[in-house]
């Protein structure tokens, strides 16, 4: 194990906007072209290392560019241009139960969702109870996933992310879901995650949040990649960009 | 290659999935998976009807098997067919379908519409077994051509898979791809010998000629079709309990296979904007 988790490693991301965009066989025959675009960069020339074993925290405005560099680390998006080196095996928490099927019941999802988060049969049956139990939903694991409640769905589709039991997690704003007793249960598997000497980067746009939970920070603004630290003096940083009345 | 051992690799994610569309799809039905057999023998039963009491279409007895029962020799193209049908309408509405899966979760994108091919294939095999015990009942001899059948039937899949990978990332860029699709189904099953024999058209090409003064026949134009292949192979190992032409398995493997390859290289080549461009 190295001492970087994830290498980023000047990294551009643009889309396209597109001002037509046409897809549609007969638009494309008739004038030769799918759509009229102009490209956006949401992420300009991004460089910075996360060190193994920190909890590293990205902040910003909205649109900053946060969301898609989370991406661009999960492997959803990939970058136009530099690259970005992992080390060890990734999981990424964009969205908990992306993927259930709502007819099937809990226990069938368990299997489901575990797989495509890229666990193996195996590995679901041996911590089925573990994710169970996280997830407070015993008495109805039979039951469909569409009969539970919002906070039962998203606390099991959680417990089975966190059971993935990744070397690096990657976290998005997933965080302000379940009771007050369901989130201090993450906060202490996420504690549990460093102890263990395990990297998670998360994005948040609660600065307690932030301060609590991570050694380390960057700040995007625009795409551009503003101050990379020590959490404290990064969350101090933005912070004082911000104007007076939202602080 | 290195794309085939990643495909390989996410085998049980495939599983899974399929199992989700299998036994999703007939959940909270009182009759269950014998709702898959209802679409087949409901044409069937219109098929038979229409071409076989009232335009008297008679395809020849099997031979060597001597069955000569309308309804049946009519399944054994239906059903291949039907099974392909399925897996490229699904299959092309695969990626759209699970945009937000694609978009949130990163896994070999490939399954999906890999699933749509198993889960139609479960039915299949299901309905192919029910039409085995049906032709062993009205006295062919089906049984020692079963692992024939099998090979027939994966090639067939294979086929099948490598349009539906190239037809997923078209309905993609076109959402029109589903549409049209479903027009050109039709035209596509006409053109095919299931509810004519192959023979009818043989005697009239012979009648007609060369087009044009040209030494091409409209057989040879009507042969460009791999599902005639596909078709003449089912049905001379299942109705006539006959080997098949050695050509016609060589047929239907390179169409197999160069499905699969240009399926397989659109689909990595397209992989990766999935997400955006969903």
């Amino acid at each position: 194990m190295s001492d970087v988790a994830v290498q980023v490693d000047h990294v551009t991301k643009s889309f396209r906007m597109y001002h037509e965009r046409n897809q549609s066989l007969k638009s494309a025959i008739m004038r030769g072209r799918t759509s009229v675009h102009e490209d956006f960069l949401a992420l300009k020339d991004v460089s910075f290392d996360v060190p193994s074993g920190s909890t590293f925290g990205l902040i910003g405005s909205n649109g900053s560019g946060k969301s898609t560099l989370l991406k661009c680390l999960a492997n959803i998006y990939y970058p136009n241009q530099g690259s970005i080196t992992h080390h060890g095996r990734i999981a990424a928490m964009l969205e908990v139960g992306s993927g259930f099927h709502q007819e099937l019941s809990g226990r069938e999802n368990i299997f489901l969702n575990g797989s495509i988060l890229g666990m193996s049969r195996k590995e679901v049956t041996r911590k089925f109870d573990e994710i169970v139990d996280f997830s407070g939903v015993e008495q109805f694991i039979d039951q469909p996933v569409k009969n539970y409640s919002s906070g039962m769905y998203v606390r099991l589709g959680f417990a089975i992310a966190i059971n993935v039991d990744p070397d690096i997690l990657i976290v998005d704003e997933v965080l302000a879901v379940g009771d007050a007793q369901f989130q201090e249960k993450c906060f202490r598997k996420f504690s549990d995650f460093k102890a263990d000497g395990k990297t998670v980067i998360l994005v948040s746009h609660s600065m307690g949040t932030v301060e609590s939970m991570c050694d380390h920070a960057a700040w995007l603004d625009r795409g551009t990649l503003r101050v990379v630290g020590e959490s404290k003096s990064t969350i101090a940083a933005y912070l004082q960009s911000l104007p007076a009345d939202k602080q | 290659m290195k794309y085939l051992q990643e495909v390989w690799g996410s085998r049980e994610l495939l599983f899974n999935l399929t199992s989700r569309e299998v036994r999703g799809k007939y959940k909270r039905t009182i009759f269950g998976q014998l709702w898959s057999l209802a679409n087949p023998l409901a044409l069937m039963l219109v098929y038979t009807l229409v071409f076989g009491l009232l335009f008297r279409i008679k395809p020849l007895a099997g031979d060597p098997s001597g069955l000569d029962v309308f309804a049946l020799w009519l399944l054994c193209g239906l059903l291949p067919w039907t099974f392909f049908a399925n897996v490229i309408s699904t299959g092309s509405g695969s990626l759209v379908e699970n945009a937000n899966l694609i978009q949130k979760v990163s896994f070999s994108r490939v399954v999906l519409p890999l699933s749509s091919v198993g889960s139609s294939a479960y039915n299949w095999a299901f309905e192919m077994a029910v039409l085995l015990i049906a032709i062993s009942i009205a006295g062919g001899f089906v049984l020692p051509w079963i692992p024939l059948i099998i090979v027939a039937m994966l090639l067939l899949a294979v086929f099948a898979s490598g349009v539906g990978l190239m037809l997923s990332i078209s309905n993609v860029y076109f959402r029109d791809t589903q549409y049209l699709l479903s027009i050109l189904l039709q035209f596509w099953m006409y053109l095919c010998p299931i509810i004519y024999p192959l023979t009818l058209v043989a005697t009239q090409s012979k009648k007609t000629g060369g087009i044009a003064g040209t030494p091409i026949t409209v057989m040879n134009i009507y042969e460009l079709n791999p599902m005639v292949h596909f078709i003449t192979l089912f049905r001379q190992l299942i109705y006539d309990n006959r080997w098949p032409d050695g050509v016609e398995w060589i047929i239907c493997l390179c169409w197999a296979l160069a499905a699969l390859a240009v399926g397989l290289f659109v689909f990595q080549r397209n992989e990766r904007n999935l997400a955006e461009a969903l």
